[in-house]
């Protein structure tokens, strides 16, 4: 049994408007230890996706399918307390900003202890102790002074590894991390990364990491996933994903990449914007940006098709398989 | 200062636009005057913190380049950017355009400078003013620079800038507020393009937008770049960006310049151990690439500069020299600039 199974999962959002699908048939399955990876642009829905796991949807928005099923049991209709039990201490949550989710008038040291004690029936000497050890080993130095300080006495990169150290504090089976470095430095982005990744591993921990940069994809993940306009248009290994993209949206994405172009040549770059979720074109969602299009597109929602280790949703990549496998039948 | 004297000059040799001499910025932070009081030793004095923002800044930036400066937050980059425009008045030094002095002119000596020389910002949902219709944004600068133009040579020129951006010039009477990031940002540039200017500041343009729209944006800069044979000054903290945009590539570290290299000399022999471990830091997608360079520590404060080289606390090659002696620029064989006594020395 996998550690987290995602099933035909479906979040929507009623507004003045009608109710908006934020995320449709969403499927995917984490195990333990393993490094997934969401990705896509603004929109795309992928911090949704990271935020349902945990049922931390908040209204108008629900989750209104599918099931999330995390050790066998469904976090979809679990109550509160059950909830409580699993958030922060069995799957924890990382988030962009350090400084918006440490508390300012707290100091990091108070916030550990309160969040050791609230899962656990643990003194404050010892709760202590285990804060100043997951400091060491977010490599803060000299953590036990650094315990008793505010956050606004540390630089970004210090924050945001108090916030990781937070999200180690129980010892969770996952971190869904949403963009954990996109307010740090480039220097700084690396070692937090690197960081991450041998934290996880050290502890056999899964992570669930949601990035804009293929770049981080590629260093840090196992697993990719690529969300369009509330769908997952491609999933596989990463690297088969970025070495050979299927899907004409992964593509594109990869190509307009400055580092894939000749310099001072134009950048491939895909045409227009991701459309708003009132406003998806029927069919294939990516069909009005397509190079490839073709009358299934407009008309159908292409399901997945395997490709390699992929899955991918694309009505072209599917008539090419077809093709080659009416050719090797033939 | 007339018009006249600062149009085309006609020059073979590659001729400097832009020339930054021995910048200094400095901000102070101390507050008012009672703030600046402390009590030491028995004795009431007044002290005064200044942030140093830049220290010693000179670049040349030569016409029809895309000279990029790159560089982490708090290295100074946007304040060169901003002091070159003539937002900030610089604590010391100079900045001449095509020869002449600009930085110590008023508003009204400056203006025919303003006309030559326009600045894309950042965040285009913060430069764009919500009150007014994308027309009357466009159309501002226009009628300043040209007062004595008809309004439909105005409205002539809209249109074509607007053309040249890709926003339908009918959508002049919308709200910014009615335009997607990506879109803001060409309207940004279709501004700075309207009074067609021969020089532009570009302060991180594409960093607020998504991947597939920022090459979009940076196709647009350097489509117009082409056309208009503008020269750029552009701002960014991404170095795949640089590697595909600049001519040049200005490395700052803590407000000081620790490497200036035409692109691909940079990216192919970069020198100063900053530039190194800041391109091994870039994220790629190749899965075979060497580790990347750790730094020890962070950047150090600019309020209290480190003494001699600013990047010796985190260098791996520093020795007693760097600690006390600021480095100068020195010419490389590769035909690059770079600060650092190491490299001078023969130990890098």
């Amino acid at each position: 049994m996998p550690l987290l199974e995602v099933k035909n999962l479906e979040v929507s959002f009623g507004l003045r408007s009608g109710e908006v699908k934020a995320l449709r048939n969403i499927n995917f399955t984490l195990d333990r230890g393993e490094r997934l990876g969401l990705v896509g642009e603004s929109g795309a829905g992928k911090s949704v996706l990271g935020f349902s796991i945990l049922n931390l949807i908040s209204k108008p928005g629900r989750i209104s399918g599918g099931e999330i099923l995390f050790e066998g049991k469904n976090l979809a209709d679990m109550s509160p307390e059950e909830l409580r039990d699993v958030r922060g201490n069995r799957i924890s949550m990382i988030f962009q900003d350090p400084m918006m989710t440490l508390n300012p008038v707290l100091t990091i040291g108070q916030q550990m202890i309160e969040c050791l004690q609230a899962h656990r029936k643990i003194s404050k000497e010892n709760a202590r102790t285990i804060a100043i050890q997951k400091l060491q080993q977010v490599q803060i130095p000299s953590p036990e002074t650094r315990i008793d300080q505010y956050p606004y006495e540390l630089s970004g990169g210090m924050r945001q590894r108090v916030v990781i150290a937070i999200g180690l504090l129980m010892d969770p089976d996952i971190i869904i991390a949403d963009e954990p470095t996109t307010a740090l430095d480039v220097t700084i982005q690396a070692e937090i990364m690197e960081l991450m990744v041998e934290l996880c591993e050290r502890n056999n921990v899964a992570l669930i990491l949601i990035t804009h940069d293929l770049g981080v994809v590629s260093q840090v993940t196992q697993k990719a996933i690529v969300m369009y306009a509330g769908r997952i248009i491609e999933q596989g290994p990463t690297r088969e994903i970025i070495n050979d993209a299927q899907h004409p949206y992964t593509q594109g994405l990869m190509n307009a990449l400055p580092q894939m172009a000749i310099p001072g040549q134009r950048l491939n770059q895909i045409r227009g914007a991701m459309p708003s979720l009132q406003k998806i074109p029927t069919g294939c969602a990516f069909n009005p940006r397509c190079d490839y299009v073709r009358d299934a597109c407009t008309q159908q929602l292409p399901g997945y098709t395997a490709s390699g280790n992929c899955q991918v949703a694309c009505h072209m990549v599917a008539e090419l398989k077809q093709a080659e496998q009416a050719s090797e039948g033939a | 200062m007339t018009d006249s004297k600062i149009t085309e000059q006609t020059d073979q040799q590659p001729e400097t636009l832009v020339q930054i001499r021995g910048l200094y910025k400095k901000f102070n932070i101390s507050g008012d005057f009672l703030d600046q009081l402390k009590f030491k030793g028995g004795k009431i004095v007044r002290e005064q913190e200044f942030v140093h923002a830049i220290n010693g800044v000179n670049l040349d930036i030569q016409k029809g380049e895309a000279l990029c400066v790159v560089g982490e937050s708090g290295c100074g980059k946007s304040t060169v950017a901003r002091t070159v425009m003539g937002l900030i008045t610089p604590s010391a030094g100079s900045i001449s355009y095509r020869g002449e002095r600009i930085d110590d002119l008023d508003d009204k000596q400056l203006l025919p400078y303003r006309k030559k020389m326009q600045m894309i910002f950042q965040n285009p949902y913060a430069s764009l003013n919500p009150r007014m219709t994308i027309a009357q944004t466009l159309e501002e600068p226009v009628r300043l620079h040209n007062p004595d133009w008809s309004a439909q040579q105005v409205r002539d020129k809209v249109h074509e800038v607007m053309f040249s951006v890709g926003i339908d010039p009918s959508w002049g009477e919308r709200f910014a507020h009615e335009f997607s990031g990506g879109q803001r940002q060409r309207i940004s540039i279709a501004r700075a393009l309207a009074v067609d200017p021969e020089f532009i500041v570009a302060d991180e343009p594409i960093s607020a937008l998504d991947v597939s729209i920022q090459a979009q944006v940076l196709n647009l800069l350097m489509d117009a770049q082409e056309k208009r044979n503008l020269t750029y000054l552009f701002i960014t903290h991404d170095l795949a960006v640089v590697e595909h945009f600049g001519t040049r590539v200005a490395v700052m570290y803590l407000g000081s310049l620790c490497e200036l290299a035409p692109t691909k000399t940079l990216f192919a022999k970069p020198r100063h151990p900053y530039t190194q471990a800041l391109m091994s830091a870039i994220p790629r997608l190749e899965d075979d690439r060497p580790p990347h360079i750790k730094l020890q520590g962070e950047v150090p404060t600019p309020v209290n500069l480190p003494s001699g080289c600013v990047f010796h606390g985190r260098c791996p090659y520093a020795n007693e020299r760097c600690k006390q002696e600021i480095p100068k620029l020195i010419t490389t064989d590769e035909g690059g600039q770079v600060a650092c006594h190491g490299v001078e020395e023969g130990r890098i």
